[in-house]
């Protein structure tokens, strides 16, 4: 098996640019037009001294704005009214919510709270569709003359020294071996003054960024759910636009953390979908197995009957809180949205602090544009201008929150009632965290931990009608790619696939990807090795994340290929 | 040579499509992308135009929205674009879409048009055929290979199972290029940015409504069929099952 790699020896075109946002999600876009404002506004009152936004560049990997954005997802207005007042009577929102309602759920029957805790309470929100919102914020971006490129991933930083002095883009046209093909395009090298990452959860950049200057030393590790995600058809009259349901339990037990959503959309569609925290126990646990599940019981089976499944997909979300935020910003680059890690775990959302974030950064990179300083110094600000903001004053008093759940559900919900009563503080300031794959167990260890897991463990089977298969989801996730290109999972050490993972874990990969990339081949005379489908990948980040041994590395594909999460 | 090739912008491959509801056609808010008969087109006169020199020029009919496909044919080197801008030509049969075009490069001189072989959505066939009648050229479909010869061109031609056609053909004319015939380039950082300068021409529907003439052909219905297959399993010794299942055939089925 072939990985991709840099080419060696290859010449790359350069371009100057004042900033670069690295992904076009609600981070990066909201980033990109937040800089605009601020430019025309100078421009307006110093017209001698005006900037420009010729070279201003937003990449993103999707082969067009939107098609990698997935949510569940619901959307707090603030920051958006903050960016645009008035966005909501022209922004594509599914419906502004009507209802919310908490469940406990066991096999068979579901319990609903008296009232819905506060912190879940959805009245003045809105159901959206992330990829078509995205998709509307992007064209705003480009009516405002700033230039996205789609269909470019950022694959490496350019350094000088310990300065992030650009990006450059993926190599186009390399073939299964890593060779260039006839119609070559080598990556350019975007020299840059100040460099964005919004790449999303895990984003690629941003790792490289972590590992290279040890950014989360004295922070809690990160932590990760994976969202699996459908969206479904349902006749008339089965579930009212702005309907948000939550449900907690099955088909999770208290060992894992996670739970369920279901919101009403327009056109009855419905977009549900499971969050399975990266954590948990059972290597055989298979996220996309548990959605499965969700939806057989009573209640959903009920709500989706003759319904028709319309899109699949899969997305990672940083759960972590503010302690497992990195330094924000540095010597020429600054870190925003899911990359950093903005999300309010105990509300579920995350869409509006990405915006936020984005904003921000903008006002910050503004500042080193006309100061013409782009240092630690100067965009560190960035950090000031965060703890300053409601961003802190909205994840800082849930710090601890998932942290609680490192023990079990019961614990984790003894705890968020203490932390509720202590304005966040609970039994200490800061709890410590864990890096989820840690927690998983060795088969050896885990049969001692029961059974009653069938539901959540191994492929799910699938009736074709309420149930799907993995690859019968997968085929609804429109996922696409150039066939002919190196794997862009980097699996450092394949053969530890089968002389340890094998034997201590039963090869989780197989399990936890929810779009079959990973399958363990029998070989010829006996035995098995690790087989890879790079182009069934939908970008979800979770094989990066979950893997026990931390060997796989997710690295952008060719540009443009990926998932086609149209409506999601 | 100067060469114009016919672009369309089609709805993604796959994506999930829903009906309008007069269920004439799919609903607007499908992603759209370009046809890729017309992406190898544009390909072929690319490199037809590095060889030989000479200009490209892309041309679409469709609302805003099907500007994307012309800037990227522009970022990929297409030298200027033209914009037949209106939701309504989306309605046009492909003989009405041969007369915008026509109509639309009437002050052109053109010394070939190139079209995909047909379109990914409708799949007619028909718009660089009724072209090339309209602009009384000559024209060939399915072209493999394109070579200038003697101030003409000889093109390949692909017939069925594995039989190919040579042609000697005259400037100026139309072909419709066959999907897969070279490799697409990438658009690069450069060409994007470039692509936003380079000119645009658009063409209201009123500039060419007085050489439209009525459809001849209109969609009536769009439906999703109806899975209604049904197989019954005969069962007995075969003399039996004969005698039984000559008696559906001429009783039930009355096809006998």
């Amino acid at each position: 098996m072939i990985f991709r790699t840099p080419l060696e020896g290859i010449e790359h075109p350069e371009m100057e640019a004042d900033v670069v946002i690295v992904g076009g999600g609600p981070a990066g876009m909201s980033c990109a037009l937040r800089l605009s404002q601020l430019i025309d506004e100078h421009n307006a009152a110093h017209p001698d001294s005006a900037l420009s936004k010729e070279n201003i560049y937003v990449l993103e990997k999707g082969r067009e704005i939107g098609m990698h954005s997935l949510s569940g997802a619901l959307l707090d207005p603030r920051s958006m009214n903050e960016l645009l007042p008035g966005w909501e009577n022209e922004a594509p929102i599914e419906s502004p919510v009507t209802s919310d309602s908490l469940y406990y759920m066991t096999r068979t029957a579901a319990f609903k709270a008296p009232i819905t805790p506060p912190p879940m309470q959805d009245h003045g929100n809105y159901v959206i569709s992330l990829n078509r919102f995205t998709k509307w914020l992007g064209g705003k971006v480009e009516e405002a003359g700033i230039t996205v490129f789609s269909g470019f991933a950022g694959s490496e930083l350019l350094y000088d020294g310990d300065r992030v002095a650009g990006v450059r883009t993926d190599d186009k046209g390399v073939d299964k071996n890593n060779q260039p093909k006839g119609n070559f395009e080598p990556g350019y090298d975007l020299k840059s003054k100040v460099t964005v990452l919004a790449e999303g959860p895990r984003g690629s950049l941003t790792k490289q960024l972590i590992a290279r200057f040890d950014l989360l030393k004295d922070r809690n590790p990160q932590t990760f759910g994976v969202g699996v995600k459908e969206l479904w058809e349902l006749p008339e009259g089965r579930i009212k636009p702005g309907q948000v349901i939550y449900t907690m339990g099955w088909p999770l037990t208290t060992a894992e953390y996670g739970g369920a959503w279901i919101y009403g959309g327009k056109d009855n569609t419905v977009s549900l979908g499971f969050v399975t925290g990266l954590d948990y126990p059972d290597p055989r646990t298979d996220p996309q197995h548990v959605l499965q599940s969700f939806k057989q019981h009573p209640m959903v089976a009920k709500l989706l009957e003759g319904g028709k499944l319309v899109r699949y997909g899969a997305k990672t979300m940083p759960y972590g809180g503010w302690w497992s935020l990195p330094p924000l910003g540095g010597d020429g680059w600054m870190i925003v949205g899911d990359s950093a890690g903005f999300l309010n775990s105990q509300r579920l959302k995350g869409v509006h602090l990405a915006i936020k974030s984005g904003m921000l950064a903008a006002e910050t990179a503004f500042a080193a544009l006309i100061g013409g300083d782009s240092s630690a110094k100067a965009l560190g600000e960035f950090q000031k201008k965060v703890d300053s903001s409601w961003i802190k004053q909205e994840l800082y008093p849930v710090r601890n929150f998932h942290q609680g759940f490192e023990h079990g559900f019961l614990a984790g919900m003894l705890n968020t009632g203490l932390l509720m009563a202590t304005g966040g503080h609970g039994l200490m300031n800061r709890y410590a965290g864990h890096p989820g794959h840690t927690r998983m167990l060795q088969l050896w260890d885990i049969m001692g931990h029961g059974g009653n897991r069938e539901a959540l463990t191994g492929p799910a089977k699938g009736d074709g009608k309420l149930t799907f298969d993995k690859l019968t989801d997968l085929y609804h996730s429109g996922t696409r790619h150039e066939e002919d290109q190196p794997a862009h999972l980097v699996v450092m050490d394949t053969d530890l696939c089968v002389t340890r993972c094998t034997k201590e874990y039963g090869n989780p990969c197989q399990f936890f990807c929810p779009a079959n990339v990973y399958e363990m081949a029998e070989v010829e005379g006996g035995g098995k090795r690790l087989h890879l489908n790079p182009s069934n990948c939908v970008h979800c980040k979770t094989c990066d994340i979950m893997d026990p041994y931390q060997i796989i590395n997710w690295v952008p594909p060719e540009g443009g290929g990926g998932p086609n999460y149209d409506g999601m | 040579m100067k060469i114009l090739v016919c672009m369309k912008q089609v709805p993604q491959k796959d994506a999930p499509l829903k009906l309008n509801e007069q269920a004439t056609w799919v609903r607007e808010d499908v992603g759209y992308e370009v046809n890729e008969p017309d992406a190898y087109a544009l390909e072929a006169a690319l490199q037809l135009k590095e060889k030989n020199g000479g200009e490209v020029v892309v041309i679409s009919a469709g609302p805003a929205r099907a500007q994307q496909v012309l800037r990227e044919a522009l970022a990929k080197g297409a030298d200027r674009a033209i914009h037949l801008e209106d939701d309504r030509f989306v309605t046009l049969d492909a003989f009405n879409i041969a007369r915008s075009f026509a109509e639309a490069i009437k002050d052109e001189s053109f010394d070939l048009v190139f079209t995909g072989l047909q379109s990914d959505d409708y799949g007619y066939a028909q718009t660089g055929v009724l072209l090339a009648e309209l602009l009384g050229w000559a024209h060939a479909t399915i072209i493999m290979q394109i070579e200038p010869k003697d101030g003409g061109i000889r093109v390949k031609r692909e017939l069925e199972s594995g039989f190919f056609q040579y042609v000697e053909m005259p400037l100026p004319s139309v072909l419709t290029i066959q999907s897969g015939i070279n490799k697409l380039r990438y658009a690069t950082l450069i060409g994007i940015k470039q692509a936003k300068n380079k000119p645009l021409r658009k063409v209201t529907y009123d500039e060419v409504a007085a050489a439209l003439k009525p459809n001849q052909l209109t969609i009536e219905k769009l439906y999703v069929p109806v899975k209604t297959k049904q197989t019954e399993v005969i069962t007995g010794a075969p003399g039996e099952v004969a005698k039984k299942l000559v008696a559906k055939l001429r009783d039930e089925l009355r096809v006998l």
